[in-house]
């Protein structure tokens, strides 16, 4: 699904924000990729989304070698993938149902089926009743949850959510990572980037560390409850 | 693309012109005046081209004939001329042909005030000369071809308008010129201004353009609905140019028509009429008022699109 050999990302000015970073992510996992801030998780985002290319090394995401992909082919590829932003990414002109409809036009699906797949996905992330709000009238974890919404709405194989606790309380935040939990048992990848250790810790999944543009650790937890019912049971998974 | 898709984008692009009033009437304003411009300009060119050909259809070359020409000399004069590049046509006036034409003339002049002023030089007592009235072929040529004339035997003088052909000649050059020099600037000036119209679109939505991009759109996608704006934009002002163009042109047709005497009358039967060119200057205009526009837009976004 996604593929990192020996990929090497040198900014223009001479940064080095990736050096010979490895990693492989299987399809239907559910991955934390972890860092401090300057580790290179933006840039590792940055990289499958082809919106910076690799220095060196060789990408491979959702079958698209980035190494032979032809410009054509990069609109597809990132309908493959649905990313959540950091800072969401929503158009403010456009109500809820607007912009998660929007990516759907963009991609020509025919208007009847958007009528139909929208509100299940607003429905999805619990958001039915905002459909006709626009972003500056709804909260921080409000707008993400849109931006989830977004994200869904073509069933790609892979879901990537970049600090998708960043801006918004707790409580909210363990919602929006159940979401995503649910979401990676029925078959998706999830990547989430961030920098919470403690977010990581909470669920018992795959965590990949990033430290100075390299994986330092990759460590697979021994399996456990589905994490969902470890938060909904409070401390049970402490 | 999906029919659905296809009516959203146009759509969207439409409202672009609406939700970017200011900009999109001042572009209007200036392709329009530049689409005027370029038609009067045509317009004149294509007028001047028209005199031009009538005047030197009419100027004809005179070869006169010596006095004493028998016959035999008019007959050889006649094949020599036939034998000289560049010859049109000629036609033979005899010395009596020329006389009566000449009476017909006065008589008609001024109520037939000098009607028998020519009686009485009938016969031999004809002072008139005989000639060949020949039209040439490239009036640019025609200094050549007078001095042909002239070396052939029995032809006295050779009375042709070749100052004027030059001037008229060089005036259709530099009209034609001077017109395509116009059109050059003016198509250059309308570029730009759809281009800055069309990029203040751009860089207002270029957050929407970049997320477009991130959630898999494709170039041509993006870039329908500018595309759609220029070209609207275009299509409008093509329309209002040629209201504009016909308006002014039927209105000097009119006066042309009206004027019984004077320099204007005098053009009455060159001037270029509105039905043999309404449907060029339509079709000029549309299809130069949606190429700037297209054109124009499709370089605003091209930076936009290259993540
Ligand atoms: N466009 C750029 N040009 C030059 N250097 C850059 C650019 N973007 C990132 N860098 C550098 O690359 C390194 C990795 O940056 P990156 O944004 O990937 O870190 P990050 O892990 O996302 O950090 P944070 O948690 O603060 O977002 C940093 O040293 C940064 O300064
Ligand atoms: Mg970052």
């Amino acid at each position: 699904m996604i593929e990192f050999k020996g990929v090497k990302k040198e900014y223009p000015g001479g940064n080095v924000a990736l050096d010979d970073f490895n990693l492989r992510i299987d399809r239907g996992e559910f991955v934390f990729v972890l860092g401090h801030s300057g580790a290179g998780k933006s840039t590792f985002l940055k990289l499958i989304l082809h919106e910076e290319m690799a220095t060196e090394g060789k990408i491979v995401v959702n079958g698209y070698d980035f190494t032979r992909i032809k410009n054509r082919q990069i609109p597809y590829m990132r309908r493959s993938l649905g990313v959540v932003f950091q800072d969401f990414r929503l158009i403010p002109t456009m109500t809820a149902y607007e912009n998660v409809a929007f990516a759907m036009r963009v991609t020509n699906v025919p208007e009847r089926r958007i009528r139909s797949r929208v509100p299940y996905v607003l429905n999805l992330v619990g958001l039915q009743d905002r459909a006709r709000s626009y972003p500056a009238e709804m909260s921080g974890g409000e707008q993400q949850r849109i931006a989830l919404a977004r994200a869904l709405v073509h069933s790609p194989p892979i879901i990537i959510a970049d600090e998708p606790t960043g801006n918004i309380d707790p409580e909210l935040s363990v919602e929006i990572m159940e979401l995503l939990c649910a979401i990676s048992k029925v078959g998706t990848t999830v990547v989430v980037v961030t920098h919470e250790q403690e977010l990581a810790a909470q669920f018992h999944q795959r965590t990949v560390y990033i430290d100075k543009g390299r994986v330092v650790s990759d460590s697979c937890p021994v399996p456990s409850r589905p994490t969902f019912l470890a938060h909904g049971t409070g401390e049970a998974s402490r | 693309m999906s029919i659905s898709g296809f009516r959203y984008l146009t759509k969207q692009g439409l409202s672009n012109i609406a939700r970017n009033k200011l900009m999109s009437f001042a572009s209007i304003g200036v392709l329009t005046a530049c689409l005027v411009i370029t038609g009067v300009a045509a317009l004149m060119s294509l007028n001047v081209g028209k005199f031009v050909d009538y005047l030197g259809a009419q100027n004809k070359v005179i070869v006169y004939l010596k006095l004493d020409a028998d016959d035999a000399t008019i007959e050889s004069a006649k094949q020599a001329i036939g034998g000289v590049p560049n010859i049109l046509s000629s036609t033979y006036v005899s010395k009596e042909d020329a006389l009566n034409e000449t009476k017909s003339w006065i008589s008609g002049y001024d109520n037939g005030a000098y009607a028998n002023v020519l009686d009485g030089y009938e016969g031999d007592n004809n002072p008139l000369y005989a000639s060949f009235r020949v039209t040439v072929d490239d009036l640019s040529k025609i200094k050549d071809t007078v001095a042909e004339l002239a070396k052939l035997p029995g032809v006295d003088f050779v009375d042709a308008p070749s100052d004027l052909a030059g001037t008229l000649v060089s005036l259709k050059r530099a009209v034609n010129i001077g017109g395509w020099g116009l059109v050059a600037v003016l198509a250059a000036v309308s570029l730009v201004v759809i281009h800055n119209t069309i990029r203040i679109t751009v860089f207002a939505r270029r957050k929407e353009i970049n997320i477009m991009k991130f959630v898999g759109a494709t170039n041509g996608f993006i870039r329908l609905p500018f595309l759609v704006e220029g070209t609207a934009i275009g299509l409008i002002s093509a329309a209002l140019a040629f209201g504009v163009v016909s308006g002014a042109y039927i209105g000097v047709l009119e006066a042309v028509s009206r004027a019984g005497t004077g320099w204007l009358s005098s053009l009455y039967f060159t001037i270029v009429d509105y039905n043999s060119v309404w449907s060029l200057l339509l079709g000029v205009f549309l299809v130069s008022g949606a190429l700037i526009g297209g054109v124009g837009s499709a370089a605003s976004i091209r930076r936009h699109l290259k993540v």
